[in-house]
C-alpha cells in the first residue's frame, strides 16, 4: 500500500493542565483509550506502537504499553524534544504504509510540572555548563528583537497572535488555557515581561497531559466507521538542522529558521500539495514570535508580508489560513511529548468538522508543524478524503 | 592571575583561554575545516559543511558585531549579579564567521544590534580550592575593560 492510504482511524487526549495526582502512565491510559475508543478498535488490534515523552527513564514506553495489556506488539521509544508527538505519528504513519503493521498508535504523554523544576526552562536558568546559559525564552526573544529590527515589528504584533489563541483556547474544551473573557493585545503587553520583548502571556504554560492517534489504511477507516469522513495522511516529513553560517552550536537552540522552510518545502513536493490549499495551520508556537516568522516560513506569505497577514486577520478563524485554532501551544498547552498529537487531534476534528464553535468552514487540509531542540522539524498534512 | 589575586580556572576546558593577565582580552577555541575554510565555535573534529574530516584549531574573537540581544527578567543562577534581577544576552557575529550566544554585559539600555562587542571572563563563583572560576561574556566595546 502506499502513503497516500493511511488513514487517522482515532484520536483521543487528555485535556492539557496540571494534574498532580495522576502518573503519566495515568494520563497516557485516559488518552490511549479514547483514541481506540474513537477508532472502534481494541487494544489487541494495535500491531505496533510509537511512544514518545521527553521525561521518564528509559523503557517508559514499554512500561505505558502495558497499561493497556501485554499482547507481544513491538513498541519504540521516540524523543524529539518538543517535536516528539509529531514524530511518533509519523513513524506510525510509514509502519502502516511500508505494509509492516496494518494499526499502528502513535502516543505520547509528560509531566512538565514535575520536570520543570530540574530543568532549566522553569527557572532563572543554570550557570554551572557553558551549555547551560541561553534559555529558550531567550533565544526566540533573540529572534523577535531581530525582527523588530530588521522589519519594525511591533510588540504589539507579538501580542495580537498571543491573545488569538488565547481566545481559540476559549473555543476548546480540551485547551489548558480557557480565558472566562476576551483577552486583548493591552491585557497580553501589560502581563509581566519575561524578557524583552516577551510577556508571560506571550508563552506557552508549563502542564501535563497525554494525546494518541491510531492509524491503518484508508479502507479500514471506511469500515469501522461508515459513513464519518475519512481523514488521509498527505506527508509527514522529518528533518534535522542542515548546516548554515551563523549557525549556534552551544545552548538549547532551536536551528536556523530556514530548516522550517526546508521541512515545508518537502511535506508539500511529498503531497503535491500546495500552501495555498490548506484551510487550517497548527505551528509550535512556544512564543508568540514563532507563529509570525512561521506564516512565511510556511509558505503562507511573502517573506516581510507576516505582520500584514495577521494585521488583516487572515489568521483567525474565519480568515484565509486560521493558525493554531485549538490555541496551540500557547493555549491548549505544551507537555512535551504529546503536544504534536494535540495538534493531529484538533487536525482531525477540524477535517471531520467536529470542532463546533472553532470549526473552519469547508476545512479539507490540515498542516501541522513542530520544531524541537536540539533541532529538528517536522511537518505533516493531512487531508479529507 | 587576575586582579583579586587568585588563580583563574575555565568553568569547562577547552573552550576559551583563560590569559595570565586580565588586562588581557580572552579568545575562544574554534576549527577552521582544511578544505572549505568554515569556521566554527566550539571545536569540532568534521566540517559541519563540507563534511571533510580534517579541522585546524584556531583561536576567534576577541571583538565582534551585535546580531541581536535581549535582556532577561529573571535572575541568574549561580551568578554573583542575581541581584541586579535580570541580565541581558546576545549573539554576537565574529569576524572570522561564527555567531556566538552569549551572556552580555549591562543593562536592558545598553545595547542596539550592529554594535561592536568585545570578549571578557566573568567570574561566577570560587571552587573549592579557591580559584575562580570564569565563562566568557560580551560587553559593548564602548565600555570600560580590558581590549
Ligand atoms: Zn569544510
Amino acid at each position: 500500500m502506499s502513503f497516500d492510504d493511511v488513514a487517522v482511524l482515532g484520536v483521543g487526549m487528555t485535556r492539557f493542565g496540571v494534574y498532580p495526582d495522576l502518573s503519566p502512565l495515568d494520563l497516557a491510559r485516559e488518552a490511549g483509550f479514547l483514541a481506540l475508543d474513537d477508532a472502534a478498535l481494541g487494544f489487541g488490534d494495535v500491531a505496533e506502537a510509537f511512544v514518545g515523552y521527553l521525561f521518564g527513564g528509559p523503557m517508559t514506553g514499554v512500561r505505558a504499553m502495558k497499561e493497556f495489556g501485554l499482547t507481544g506488539l513491538p513498541v519504540t521509544h521516540v524523543e524529539n524534544a518538543s517535536a516528539t508527538g509529531l514524530v511518533c505519528f509519523r513513524d506510525a504513519a510509514w509502519a502502516v504504509a511500508s505494509g509492516r503493521s496494518p494499526i499502528a498508535m502513535a502516543i505520547g504523554f509528560d509531566k512538565m510540572t514535575e520536570a520543570a523544576g530540574s530543568t532549566p526552562r522553569a527557572g532563572g536558568g543554570g550557570r554551572d555548563a557553558i551549555d547551560n546559559v541561553i534559555l529558550p525564552t531567550a533565544y526566540f526573544s533573540l529572534w523577535a528583537m531581530r525582527r523588530m529590527h530588521e522589519r519594525g515589528t511591533k510588540p504589539e504584533h507579538f501580542a495580537r497572535i498571543a491573545a488569538k489563541n488565547w481566545n481559540n483556547g476559549a473555543l476548546t474544551p480540551k485547551s489548558h488555557r480557557q480565558p472566562d473573557h476576551r483577552i486583548t493585545v493591552e491585557e497580553v503587553l501589560a502581563a509581566r515581561t519575561l524578557a524583552e520583548p516577551m510577556t508571560a502571556m506571550m508563552t506557552c504554560p508549563v502542564d501535563d497531559g497525554a494525546a494518541c492517534a491510531i492509524l491503518g489504511s484508508v479502507e479500514l477507516a471506511r469500515k469501522l466507521n461508515p459513513g464519518r469522513p475519512v481523514v488521509r495522511v498527505k506527508a509527514a516529513v522529518l528533518q534535522s538542522e542542515t548546516y548554515t553560517p551563523g549557525h549556534t552550536f552551544l545552548g538549547p537552540v532551536v536551528g536556523p529558521a530556514s530548516m522550517t522552510r526546508d521541512t515545508a518545502n518537502q511535506a508539500y513536493e511529498q503531497s503535491g500539495i500546495d500552501p495555498r490549499d490548506v484551510d487550517v495551520a497548527l505551528c509550535h508556537d512556544a512564543f508568540a514570535v514563532e507563529e509570525l516568522q512561521y506564516y512565511e516560513l510556511l509558505g503562507f506569505c511573502a517573506e516581510g508580508d507576516a505582520e500584514k497577514l495577521l494585521v488583516d486577520g487572515e489568521t483567525e478563524i474565519g480568515g484565509r489560513i486560521p493558525f493554531n485554532t485549538d490555541g496551540g501551544l500557547i493555549a491548549r498547552g505544551h507537555p512535551g511529548g504529546p503536544t504534536g498529537l494535540a495538534q493531529i487531534h484538533e487536525l482531525t476534528v477540524q477535517l471531520r468538522r467536529e470542532a463546533g464553535r472553532r470549526q473552519v468552514e469547508g476545512a479539507r487540509t490540515g498542516l501541522a508543524h513542530l520544531v524541537g531542540g536540539g533541532s529538528v522539524c517536522t511537518v505533516c498534512l493531512l487531508q479529507r478524503v | 592571575m587576575s586582579a583579586t589575586g587568585r588563580e583563574r580556572v575555565p568553568i569547562e576546558s577547552g573552550y576559551f583561554s583563560v590569559p595570565e593577565s586580565d588586562a588581557e582580552a580572552p579568545l575562544l577555541f574554534g576549527s577552521r575545516c582544511k578544505k572549505c575554510q568554515e569556521t566554527f565555535f566550539p571545536r569540532r573534529e568534521v566540517c559541519a559543511s563540507c563534511l571533510h574530516r580534517e579541522t585546524t584549531d584556531v583561536s576567534i574573537g576577541p571583538r565582534g558585531t551585535l546580531y541581536t540581544w535581549t535582556y532577561l527578567y529573571v535572575p541568574l543562577f549561580n551568578s554573583q549579579r542575581a541581584d541586579d534581577g535580570g541580565y541581558a544576552v546576545g549573539q554576537v557575529d565574529l569576524p572570522e564567521g561564527p555567531r556566538i550566544q552569549a551572556v552580555l554585559r549591562g543593562g536592558p539600555d545598553d545595547f542596539a544590534i550592529g554594535m561592536e562587542m568585545q570578549l571578557e571572563l566573568e567570574t561566577l563563583r570560587q571552587d573549592d580550592e579557591g580559584r575562580d572560576v570564569v565563562v566568557y561574556r560580551f560587553r559593548p566595546r564602548s565600555e570600560g575593560g580590558s581590549e
